[in-house]
């Protein structure tokens, strides 16, 4: 666990906004990621891809957060796509039961793709 | 009852060599006016009685002192009853003495009048008159002088018979509850052997609680009169001697690795000692481990001997069993606050009113067992709590005992506190990190037993409304097994009060939060949450299995 302090980076790729939430996950940061997606689904961006190369941990509170942005996102049909989760990420929302409701991919290259063709 | 005779094996009785010597020496001190009687000061089971024991034989071997042990804790109090068993074991010791035979003072059987013929034929003449003005006394059923009569008795044979007499007194406190016919009727009786202590041919030797006794000689025409013995505990290495000692008369043989470390804990006490190697025996141990150990400790402070012994000594002091169990309360709460605040507020902890929990107190404070605290006495109440007050079963409360010491014998304990502030859980995780690392625990595994930590203390720190702001922690870890305890004040948390829906449901509902345990379920092996006065415990463990660890 490296716990850098929390920052979210991002950058629009076409029509689809990619994420890089940094560090620590939890409510603060948490919040910080689900304004940073609220931005971009104010601009009319319905694509979300978020980039977790770069979170080491992440807390329940954390992971709520996460929940809220699927739904916001799903209230406008929009998607929401996971990428570059480390193992112990992808065992947690597994744990969870929440893998199935996510669309994950292990690249961000083929998430950007994924939402691009709509083909896996 | 203990019986002179009973006395261990002289090479058994380790490091009183010092004190030994002083009290058979007490009466020529005394006789010259250099010396006087001695308190016997004491943790309980540090020997005192045994001391007493070892002195009456050391001196019924001898000629120049008659020794006179009397043990005040299975006295009847009832002031008749007293001075006819006082009396009667003092002619029976004193014959013993001048016969040479010890038998005669352990046939309790046998009534005092069939002794007149022997005590006759050795020309005890005085011994004999004294016997029958105390029957006199007895027929005119005069109260006072049966007790004047007893209590004197020794400074009469010695006047009489030509040689000093010892008095050992033991748990002398005991006197204060003499009375007449019914408890409290007749206070101060015990001031009645004032008389006797101040006669030079009769030093005392007084062992009793410090509470009690500490009044006495200060109220007390015994005042300057006395002075204090110390017995403190044996040295490590004698300590581990005398239990190799019992070990060896009990026949239990020793696995050739076992260092005897455990037996650090009972801290030198002769009684625990002892106590520790008959449970070995009873528990049919053979090839003694550590581990063995440490499980008869377990069996002894919850249904041994040692746990037999305090119980007496509670219900010596304190007979109601709904004041026992408050005591109890009340005990365990001060170890567990590092001692007895304000008295107001302890009537919470009882559960009694201000009077009656002010009663307990006072007799807490008699029994001295405070002053005496030690890691047994603690476990003893622990187990104690456990099974009266949590209604645990008894093999659940050995394996609560034996798991605290199992757990730092083989491992390892950290305890760590964080605030409930910002991230602190963090600083929690960092140190889980680096406990992981020092078992070299695989990085994924150690990575959910942080969250897992993490969603604990998370927990704490945002439902709890604790006043206190702090969370404490303690790691406990074994080669293959880690245990958490994370433990906070505030609102009361069960595991009860978690509803588990689907997955699929909680979020069609729109419920986002609640993970946290469900993650904490999923990690851990075993996830508890008790709750300890105004505190809510979790405590989590983790089998360690091959595959987590680094080779």
């Amino acid at each position: 666990m490296k716990s850098a302090p929390f920052s979210v980076a991002s950058k629009l790729v076409g029509d689809a906004a990619v994420i890089y939430p940094k560090g620590y996950l939890n409510n603060l940061s948490g919040e910080s990621l689900v304004k940073e997606c609220g931005i971009y689904i104010g601009k009319g961006i319905t694509k979300i891809v978020v980039n977790f190369s770069e979170t080491d941990l992440i807390n329940s509170i954390g992971i709520s957060l996460l929940l809220q942005i699927i739904e916001d996102l799903k209230n406008i049909k929009g998607t929401i796509c996971c990428t570059n989760m480390s193992k112990f990420l992808r065992d947690t929302f597994e744990m969870l039961g929440l893998i199935q409701y996510m669309v994950v991919f292990s690249a961000e290259s083929d998430a950007l793709e994924y939402l691009n063709t709509g083909k896996r | 009852m203990p019986v002179p005779s009973n006395a261990i094996p002289a090479e058994d009785f380790l490091n009183r060599e010092s004190e030994l010597h002083y009290l058979k020496g007490l009466s020529a001190l005394k006789e010259r006016a250099l010396g006087g009687n001695v308190f016997l000061e004491g943790a309980r089971g540090m020997g005192k009685t045994e001391l007493l024991m070892q002195l009456h034989r050391a001196l019924f071997r001898e000629e120049d002192v008659v020794p006179f042990y009397y043990p005040f804790k299975t006295a009847n109090q009832k002031g008749g009853y007293f001075a006819k068993d006082y009396f009667t074991r003092f002619v029976r010791q004193y014959l013993a003495f001048v016969k040479k035979e010890s038998a005669i003072a352990e046939n309790v059987a046998e009534p005092l009048s069939c002794l007149v013929p022997a005590i006759a034929s050795l020309g005890l003449h005085w011994l004999t008159d004294c016997i029958e003005n105390f029957q006199a006394h007895l027929n005119h059923r005069d109260f006072y002088w049966q007790l004047i009569a007893a209590i004197s008795a020794p400074v009469t044979a010695a006047q009489k018979g030509g040689k000093p007499v010892t008095v050992m007194l033991d748990d002398f406190d005991a006197a204060e509850q003499l009375f007449e016919s019914s408890f409290g009727d007749a206070h101060a009786l015990i001031s009645l052997f004032g008389e006797s202590m101040q006669n030079r041919l009769c030093p005392h030797v007084v062992t009793g609680s410090a509470g009690a006794l500490d009044a006495l000689f200060t109220d007390h025409s015994l005042l300057g009169m006395t002075e204090r013995m110390r017995l403190g505990p044996l040295p490590e290495d004698l300590a581990v001697q005398l239990f190799r000692t019992h070990l060896a008369t009990l026949k239990i043989t020793c696995a050739p690795d076992l260092r005897f470390a455990f037996l650090a804990l009972l801290r030198g006490n002769p009684l625990y000692i002892r106590n520790l190697a008959k449970a070995t025996w009873k528990m049919e141990k053979k090839e003694l481990t550590e581990k063995d150990l440490v499980e008869c400790y377990g069996f002894e402070v919850s249904e041994g001997e040692t746990a037999f012994y305090w119980t007496s000594v509670f219900n010596r002091y304190v007979q109601n069993p709904t004041k026992r169990r408050a005591m109890v309360k009340l005990l365990k709460h001060a170890m567990e606050s590092g001692g007895m605040e304000e008295r107001g507020r302890l009537s919470i902890i009882s559960g009694l009113c201000e009077a009656e929990t002010a009663s307990i107190l006072d007799a807490i404070e008699a029994t001295g067992i405070l002053r005496d605290e030690n890691a047994v006495f603690q476990d003893f109440i622990r187990a104690l709590y456990m099974r009266e007050i949590e209604g645990r079963k008894p093999g659940d409360v050995r394996e609560k005992i034996e798991s605290k010491y199992l757990s730092a014998e083989e491992g390892s304990c950290f305890e760590l506190v964080i605030p409930m502030s910002s991230n602190a859980e963090l600083v929690v995780a960092k140190a889980v990190e680096q406990i992981g690392i020092n078992m070299n625990l695989d990085a994924d595994f150690l990575n959910h037993l942080q969250l897992a930590l993490i969603e604990v203390c998370i927990n704490a720190m945002e439902h709890s409304g604790s006043y206190e702001k702090k969370v404490f922690l303690k790691f406990i870890t074994q080669p293959n097994r880690l245990e958490i305890i994370v433990e906070n004040s505030g609102r009361p948390f069960s595991l009860d009060s978690l509803t588990e829906l689907p997955v699929g449901e909680k979020l069609q509902m729109g419920i986002k939060r609640g993970w946290g345990f469900k993650l904490v379920r999923s990690i851990m092996d075993s996830v508890k949450v008790e709750r300890v006065n105004d505190r809510t415990r979790v405590i989590m463990a983790k089998e360690i299995k091959d595959k987590e660890v680094h080779p």
